[in-house]
């Protein structure tokens, strides 16, 4: 069966051509990619459990993020005697998702357990008791009530387009994974197993850009439509 | 001896003997007596419960029980409350509908949960069902208030329309004027999760008039404070309302009318509703108070003093849901006004803020605790806990039933102590020894699972976030927790070794839910090979977890016991851990298609698929390549396009086809597949054997 290898890179891609279905380079320039699975091959770092900690230190909060590019929280078991250590290590896991544009920060997914139409209501009522404050009225993503946005997505070669909800993605790594998953099927084995794309966009002005270069939340109130082009270079 | 007794009785006899039998749990005991017992029950059953749609197929459910009146299903798991459950996972109810409209003729009462629901699927219902009476949409989604507008056209004899929490598509209030003015047989009607600002007030209230028989109304928010009494004065026998806004610039001759309504509704028992309250307004239901048991002020957001002032109105309140607003003094006063409660909900006001707005600690639960002696459910937020309260709340409380804590951020200790709270978790189960749901949080090690493998013995569901360290954790739940039947986890480091350990276990549960936990992919593929009566799924949004070493923990993953095999409708983000998976198929896009009459030619599927358009949804047939007008009369999966993003592939597991030509099964070779209701694109798909460390190949 063919291997359906192409890449997606959402930058200008590096000399180096790189085979293979793999979701740990995808020729970004951001240092961590993969949300969650380099996260689980790193060390953990152990929070002292004993003492209670502020939600700041936990979670962080809106200001600190803009300064960080990362946002990881690791946990990783007590050693247990039965278990070695190498074992240990793989077991970390991240409580929120890796960003790699963090300019805004997402809580806990579905924590505290709130339902979604209880949490609108909340953040309705804030918005009207908390006028000019900065901190809960960041609404980043669907969970808040925002509405789908569906840009069509066209694969460059392939008659077909594709609509997608941008408002389900948080950031250019899960709209690219779900992109590749999209279109891994319409990559015909006629093509050279090096070709690489690019995606692209056109945003607001009409005027088509590479994707990547501008922060997430700024791209999904421009972005237009989408196209995934080849790239030659 | 006594087996000639039973066969003596004629089976008229029987059949009005088991019709007193109304639990299920019953049921299926008389249905396990014999033979004959088994068969005549099954003629006789008229209400089916089904814990999880993808347990069964509605074709098993039509076989062994023909003359169903009431069904009840659920589909996501309880987590895609929180958004846990990526879109598009599943939950479709069509294809239930489908099947049951042509075998149910006579079904009465659809009672759906997290399911996902859409017009068409309503209108089928409004078609199908010539005495529909009830439908109860809980926490679903999909649909529109045109799909209503059908339900509300067609079904003359519907009594009761519910949606509650329901996430509708509200096009506006036009839908209330499709019932026809001859309709009158509405009892309840809980609008109230709809968000438009349009209602049509006049059809409202034409319809609250000239249905008598109407005992429970709940309003959304877009019906206005001024327009209740209105509603009220037609609808005085009420025993259920719920207001829609309840703000709005006081004037005396809107007070006046307003309480005036409410004091002549003299079998009102329970309120809610109460959007945008002005306080000044709240007075106007004190007439009411002194009967009323259930009080859901969950939106109201008044301080301490004012909801005091009204709780001291209802002494004779056994339910109440209430933000934290009410703070430790105001529950202090609620315990002593409120000696009947039974059941008491406090949400957080703020829950995502830095810093605690409100002064509401462990001391409201406990001073609740301690002077309700009928306290029997109880969901509570709050931002610190000790274990001395909890060992207080469990020995004044020991007929609880349902304690769900949730201290808002995680792994936070005991306050006093610094110590973990395994100690306070334990003394509940400990001393509940009726505790069927409990909910953690806070910092909690594997003591607690101890303790709760040793005394939480008819704990049904289970709830655990931020806690736990290590598999003997889980280990003790599953090995103790005898009714344990929904086992919910996220951000725990639970591996493999307790769940293969104990994968027997999860046959005799209804499902397991683990999520950023540390459960390896090898380890699921294990289990679902081994374990044919579990379907194994792992849900990863990041790719295809084969494109990772075995060893790899797996993002999330869902596991429940079903007679059905692996389901069909899978998004790409789902994956089955099958028993066979060396022989599968892989669909082809099914997502998009137009509304032409043809078949599409057949060739590949590029060629079959045609431009996206209206979202519908569909079912499909299998068809042989060489004879396109036959089709198996039996749908073979059924899904739902309304949902996005489209789900471009899914995989057809050979075996599990249900044909009832044979020679289809096992078979290679190119099949075609047809849509039905008229939306009749083809979709080609192959059949081929593909090695297991493939995809996404097709």
């Amino acid at each position: 069966m063919p291997n359906m290898e192409f890449q997606l890179g959402l930058a200008l891609p590096t000399p180096s051509i790189i085979k293979g279905f793999d979701l740990n380079n995808l020729g970004l320039d951001h240092p961590k990619d993969m949300g969650g699975l380099e996260a689980r091959n790193k060390p953990a770092r152990c929070f002292s459990d004993k003492s209670k900690r502020s939600f700041e230190q936990a979670f962080g909060n809106f200001e600190a993020e803009c300064k960080t590019k990362t946002l990881l929280l690791l946990w990783s078991g007590q050693p247990n005697e039965e278990e070695d250590h190498n074992d240990q290590k793989k077991r970390t896991f991240s409580t929120i998702d890796d960003r790699n544009d963090a300019e805004e920060v997402d809580q806990v997914v579905g924590w505290p357990p709130i339902k979604t139409w209880r949490k609108k209501i909340f953040q309705q009522q804030q918005q009207q008791h908390r006028v000019g404050r900065i901190g809960n009225n960041r609404v980043a993503d669907k969970e808040n009530g925002s509405r789908s946005i569906y840009v069509k997505v066209k694969m460059e070669g392939v008659a077909i387009t594709r609509k997608v909800d941008i408002r389900l993605y948080r950031s250019y790594q899960t709209l690219t994974n779900s992109l590749i998953t999209l279109f891994a099927k319409y990559k015909k084995c006629a093509d050279d197993d090096y070709t690489r794309y690019i995606l692209t966009y056109q945003d607001k002005e009409g005027d088509w850009l590479i994707a990547g270069d501008i922060p997430w939340q700024s791209f999904i109130r421009s972005v237009q439509r989408l196209k995934i082009v080849r790239n030659w270079g | 001896m006594q087996k000639k007794v039973a066969c003596s009785f004629p089976d008229e006899v029987l059949e009005h003997v088991f019709s007193f039998i109304q639990s299920d749990k019953d049921r299926n005991a008389v249905s396990m007596v014999c033979k004959s017992w088994y068969e005549i029950e099954r003629w006789c059953r008229r209400k089916i419960f089904i814990g999880n749609c993808y347990a069964v197929s509605p074709r098993m459910v039509i076989r062994r029980f023909p003359k169903v009146r009431s069904i009840e299903l659920k589909g996501k798991p309880h987590f895609a409350d929180f958004n846990l459950v990526p879109d598009g996972w599943g939950g479709y109810v069509l294809p239930w509908i489908a099947e049951m409209a042509g075998a149910y003729p006579w079904l009465e009462e659809i009672r759906l949960k997290r399911m996902v629901v859409t017009d068409e699927c309503l209108e089928l219902i409004a078609k199908s069902f010539k005495n529909f009476k009830v439908l109860v949409l809980f926490s679903c989604e999909g649909f529109s208030t045109d799909g209503l507008a059908a339900i509300a056209a067609s079904c003359m004899n519907l009594r009761e329309l519910d949606l509650r929490d329901s996430d509708v598509d509200d096009l506006g209030g036009h839908w209330l004027s499709h019932f026809p003015e001859t309709y009158t047989s509405l009892v309840s009607l809980n609008s109230s999760c709809l968000g438009s600002d349009e209602v049509s007030l006049s059809a409202l209230e034409r319809l609250v008039g000239r249905c008598t028989n109407l005992r429970t109304l709940r309003l959304n928010r877009a019906v206005p404070l001024d327009k209740i009494a209105n509603i009220l004065g037609r609808a005085p026998q009420l025993v259920d309302f719920g207001t829609g806004t309840y703000g709005a610039d006081l004037q005396s001759d809107v007070f006046s009318s307003l309480a005036g309504a409410f004091s002549s509704c003299k079998e009102l028992r329970s309120l809610s509703g109460f959007w945008d309250v002005v306080p000044a307004y709240l007075p106007a239901i004190y007439p009411v108070c002194s009967r009323l048991t259930s009080l859901n002020l969950s939106y109201v957001t008044i301080q301490s003093p004012d909801l005091v002032k009204l709780l001291r109105h209802c002494p004779s309140l056994q339910r109440l849901l209430v933000l934290d607003y009410i703070e430790d003094s105001g529950l202090e006063a609620l315990s002593s006004s409120c000696k009947d409660l039974q059941e008491l909900r406090v949400f957080p006001s703020d829950p995502f803020g830095e810093e605690p707005n409100v002064s509401l600690t462990e001391q409201g639960l406990v001073s609740v605790c301690l002077a309700c002696p009928k306290l029997q459910s109880v969901l509570y937020f709050c931002r610190r806990m000790s274990n001395v309260a909890l060992v207080t709340i469990a020995q004044n409380c020991p007929n609880l039933t349902r304690f769900r804590l949730c201290i808002i951020e995680p792994r936070t200790a005991d306050f006093l102590t610094l110590e973990p709270l395994d100690v306070g978790f334990g003394a509940i189960v400990e001393h509940c020894k009726d505790l069927r749901r409990l909910s953690l949080s806070g910092l909690l090690t594997d003591r607690v699972f101890e303790y709760i493998g040793r005394y939480a013995k008819k704990l049904e569901m289970l709830s655990v976030a931020f806690a736990g360290e290590s598999d003997l954790g889980l280990h003790h739940v599953l090995s103790g927790c005898e009714s344990l039947r929904k086992l919910e986890i996220r951000d725990c480091p639970f591996g493999d070794k307790a769940l293969l350990a104990n994968a027997s276990k999860l046959e005799t549960m209804r499902s397991l839910w683990m999520s950023s936990c540390a459960v390896s992919f090898g380890a699921c593929k294990l289990l679902g090979q081994k374990m044919p009566r579990l379907n194994v799924e792992v849900i990863d949004e990041s790719g295809p977890p084969d494109s990772r070493p075995d060893s790899c923990p797996v993002d999330k993953l869902y596991i429940y016991r079903s007679v059905a095999g692996p389901r069909f409708d899978m998004p790409p983000f789902v994956w089955t851990m099958d028993e066979d998976s060396a022989l599968q198929v892989h669909a082809l896009h099914v997502a998009e298609y137009n509304r032409k009459p043809d078949w599409i030619g057949v060739g590949t599927y590029e060629e079959s698929i045609q431009g996206l358009r209206a979202k519908m949804p569909f079912v499909l047939y299998l068809a042989e390549l060489s004879n396109t007008s036959q089709c198996s009369s039996q749908p073979l999966l059924s899904g739902d396009t309304t949902l996005t993003p489209p789900r471009p592939l899914l995989r057809l597991p050979i075996e599990t086809l249900e044909s009832d030509d044979k020679t289809q099964r096992s078979k290679e070779g190119k099949y075609m597949i047809k849509m039905r209701y008229s939306m009749n694109p083809t979709i080609c798909f192959e059949i081929r054997p593909i090695s297991t460390r493939s995809f996404p190949g097709v």
